[in-house]
């Protein structure tokens, strides 16, 4: 079996409530939605970043990334994450889509992996950003989230000690070409789910009344109470789906995200049990307590998105900005990107030898003191704002873009745009204000991976 | 260093300055050489070498590439013309240019011509586009030109207590300059209000705070001192150029000593400009300054990069009107570029125009009276390159 060493999640600021979509229904869900400059990769980006893979005794040997909404095609999402990530070239990296249930299949596979003893460690990221076509937000309660777990065969936070995967030849609703399918809800909830889950359950449960939180997640839970009580369970372990109603149903990275939830609810016996055209399992048993609870400070920082106008400017269907004038392309070549990659992306940055000056762009001679010999140096992520301005012509979704002169932390400055600036008023940032970076797309009108650094109050 | 004022200016020429649709990048040229021939009472063959300005052909009407640009249009050929471009600074370099080549016996005249046609493309279309879809696709991406400078101008607010209405009264006084500038693209004076509500730009500075780009040429046709013919030629001399490369495109926004308080370069360029002319306190000998107020926070920057006052105490030569006509030190005259308008490569020369104007004493309802010292000043690429000239009307 396998352990889980770390783990983060990642949960866009932003949320729009059900009264914000369709006032007359009287609806009190919320969704929690990418800023115009964030999709998957920036959300299993931050999800991943800071884990603690330093405190491994041996390097990781993969990332599994699973998502339901993939940004490429023929372009592997978890070898992009690992290269971000600053991860060894050639690791292995499988990506995992097609289904909301490919973050516990990812899981299961790393757990598979690394229970042959051929693998010690595997990061499993899962990210979801799904969003209805306009107007039909109200027909599912989609979200958008991401979720990083590090799995280990080093002792850690928990350990997974079964894990197994039942398959239905039966789905509720799915896509063929394009076109979404529904059967008849009676025979496929009847044939479907009803008869995977309860021939899974009785085949993976020895023990109903081993575990204190029981974990389903399928947009049937409702009416899966009947089979859990049948198999033995009492209803007071059903563990409370109590971010669904705060952020959605962020799909593939959704189970995950229930998964962390228990985990920091102090929970000691966990079932996870994930549906979509057929049933993952896995019973993790907690080992020790969190040192830093995540899901919650995640879920209090927020912004509500005021309108349904906001809303379409977020997702870009809306009227661009003052100057009326889109953002084209950037001119930006692979081979720049591969070869500035150290200083773009991994912010090193280098010290005189001489003087002991920080730059974070390349340099033959220090400004400083003339000398000519320089180390790496990683820079930090984290600053004070020396100086800045707010470009009101620069094209934006949200005018005005804010620029910020950062004086970061340990040394060396680098001048970005702020992020997260929806709302003028709830994002004011002075000259010594504390501010850290964040991957983002740097331009909205993406036509191709384009993830740079902006920031963000601290 | 060979003694100075040793090079004289004798003809001038200037187009009108503003969104010229009528006249084509060509016209430009003829329209500013001829005025310099003219003024200079030679012949175009005269001419023995060409230093052509065009700052951005490429958003422009991809003309001013190469110095053909010139000759064409002037039929001016068989003889060596160079284009200049060095950003915002590119028409005083090419006087630079001119000035070495007639210094080293290259030509006995020389002209320098700085020409930009911008107003062919919408506003947008132009230095916003050169600056959202050119350059490094990541670095400093956000920034339009304004951004750039209203960086300095928080910063400056903060350290040294300068207002938004000091900032913005730098506009009110070149609008007012402006009005009796008959060359000028804007004429008319406004007030505080109309440029502190006029729309943001890049917060603190709007778009009265900020020069339009347009079109207009500038020429000036020089001579070695000993060459001038005091019964046909009103000479100004020049008695200090000095041009100074002191950061780079990105790195001002990358470097952790940079102040944004001043602008290395135009302290660089002063110091050799003002060593050739032997000033040592150039608010007491100079008459006249043109300075590069692209953006106006750049105007009060530069009296203190400049000398005209220390550190800090640019807000005090605004406020007690040191610098509008009739002042201490009058500045901008012209009307600046936040009136003139700014045709980047011609800009420089304008200026050197527009100071030899009021040295001869020819400008009209806004001239310095008694003025025999005067000085131009430019900034180009977000303040890395500066050029100083000062100039004279005795040898």
């Amino acid at each position: 079996m396998s352990f889980i060493k770390d783990y983060n999640i990642a949960i866009p600021r932003f949320r729009i409530t059900d009264n914000s979509l369709h006032p007359r229904l009287g609806r009190n869900g919320q969704h929690s939605i990418c800023f115009a400059d964030e999709d998957l990769i920036t959300l299993a980006f931050q999800a991943a970043a800071n884990l603690k893979l330093e405190t491994l005794n041996s390097k990781l040997d993969g990332v599994l990334f699973a998502t339901s909404t993939p940004v490429f095609k023929n372009r592997y999402h978890a070898s992009f994450l690992a290269d971000l990530l600053n991860l060894p070239q050639g690791i292995l990296a499988l990506d995992f889509t097609n289904s909301t249930r490919s973050g516990t299949d990812a899981l299961l596979l790393a757990n598979t992996l690394i229970d042959s003893g051929e693998y010690k460690n595997i990061l499993v990221v899962t990210a979801d950003v799904h969003f209805p076509a306009i107007g039909k937000e109200l027909s599912t309660p989609f979200g958008h989230g991401a979720c990083a777990i590090l799995l280990s065969n080093e002792k850690g936070i928990a350990e997974i000690t079964a894990a197994k995967s039942y398959s239905s030849s039966l789905a509720e609703e799915f896509s063929y070409k394009g076109n979404t399918i529904q059967y008849d809800p009676r025979f496929s909830r009847d044939a479907g789910f009803k008869t995977n889950l309860t021939a899974s359950l009785k085949n993976f449960i020895t023990n109903p009344k081993a575990y204190d939180a029981v974990i389903l997640n399928s947009l049937y839970a409702r009416i899966a109470g009947g089979i859990f009580a049948k198999t033995g369970f009492e209803e007071t372990h059903f563990a409370k789906d109590t971010l669904t109603s705060k952020i959605g149903n962020t799909g593939a990275a959704h189970a995950l995200l229930l998964l962390v939830n228990e985990i920091e609810n102090e929970k000691k016996n966990i079932l996870l049990a994930d549906y979509t055209n057929g049933t993952n399992f896995f019973e993790i048993k907690k080992q020790s307590t969190i040192q830093e609870k995540v899901v919650q400070n995640q879920l209090e920082n927020v912004e509500f998105i005021t309108s349904y106008q906001d809303y379409l400017l977020l997702r870009k269907a809306g009227n661009y900005n003052s100057a009326n004038y889109e953002t084209k392309e950037m001119f930006s070549s692979e081979m720049m990107q591969e070869r500035e990659k150290d200083t773009l992306q991994y912010l090193k940055g280098l010290k005189c030898d001489s003087c002991g000056t920080i730059y974070y762009l390349k340099s033959t001679r220090c400004k400083k003191c003339k000398t000519d010999k320089f180390s790496e140096f990683q820079l930090s992520k984290q600053g004070t704002v020396y100086t800045l301005t707010s470009e009101h012509y620069f094209p934006s979704s949200f005018p005005p873009i804010h620029m910020l002169v950062i004086d970061l932390d340990g040394g060396g400055r680098v001048t970005v745009q702020q992020t997260d600036t929806m709302y003028l008023e709830n994002n004011k940032i002075e000259i010594g204000s504390k501010v850290k970076l964040v991957l983002r797309k740097m331009i909205e009108n993406d036509a191709k991976p384009n993830y740079f650094w902006k920031a963000i109050p601290l | 260093m060979k003694k100075q004022n040793d090079i004289a200016i004798i003809g001038i020429g200037v187009t009108k300055f503003g969104e010229l649709f009528h006249q084509s990048y060509d016209d430009l040229v003829r329209d500013a050489a001829k005025q310099a021939v003219n003024d200079a009472q030679i012949s175009m063959d005269e001419i023995g070498a060409a230093w052509l300005s065009t700052a951005f052909p490429e958003i422009g009407v991809f003309k001013g590439r190469s110095g053909m640009d010139l000759s064409e249009p002037l039929s001016l050929y068989n003889i060596p013309v160079t284009r200049v471009s060095n950003f915002c600074a590119s028409g005083a370099d090419a006087i630079r240019n001119a000035v070495n080549a007639l210094r080293a016996g290259e030509c006995d005249v020389a002209m320098a011509l700085g020409v930009e046609k911008l107003r062919d493309r919408q506003p947008q279309d132009s230095i916003v586009k050169m600056m959202v879809e050119y350059g490094h696709p990541f670095l400093q991406k956000g920034f339009t030109a304004a951004g750039t400078f209203a960086v300095y101008a928080n910063r400056m607010m903060k350290e040294y207590g300068i207002t938004r209405e000091d900032i913005s009264n730098v506009s009110v006084k070149n609008h007012l300059h402006g009005s009796m500038n008959e060359k000028a693209f804007y004429r008319k004076p406004c007030t505080l209000e109309e440029v502190m509500k006029s729309p943001m730009v890049a917060n603190p500075l709007t778009v009265l705070d900020s020069c339009p780009t347009t079109d207009g040429a500038a020429c000036v046709i020089m001579v070695r001192a000993e060459d001038v013919d005091k019964n046909k030629h009103h000479p100004i001399y020049i008695d200090g150029i000095g041009l100074s490369v002191s950061t780079g495109w990105d790195l001002p926004f990358f470097d952790p000593y940079h102040d944004f308080l001043s602008f290395q370069a135009t302290k660089d360029a002063a110091a050799i400009a003002y060593k050739q002319a032997g000033i040592t306190k150039p608010i007491d000998e100079i008459d006249l300054v043109e300075v590069h107020d692209c953006f106006s926070i750049v105007e009060l920057l530069t009296y203190e990069d400049l000398g005209l006052c220390k550190p800090g105490e640019s807000k005090d030569m605004i406020r007690g009107k040191a610098t509008q006509l009739g002042g201490q030190i009058p500045v901008n005259v012209s009307g600046g570029l936040l009136s003139c308008g700014h045709p980047v490569g011609s800009t420089g020369i304008r200026m050197v125009v527009e100071i030899a104007n009021h040295l001869r004493g020819n400008a009209g309802d806004r001239q310095v009276k008694g003025a025999k010292k005067g000085l131009s000043h430019n900034i180009g690429g977000p303040g890395a390159i500066a050029s100083v000239i000062v100039l004279n009307n005795e040898n």
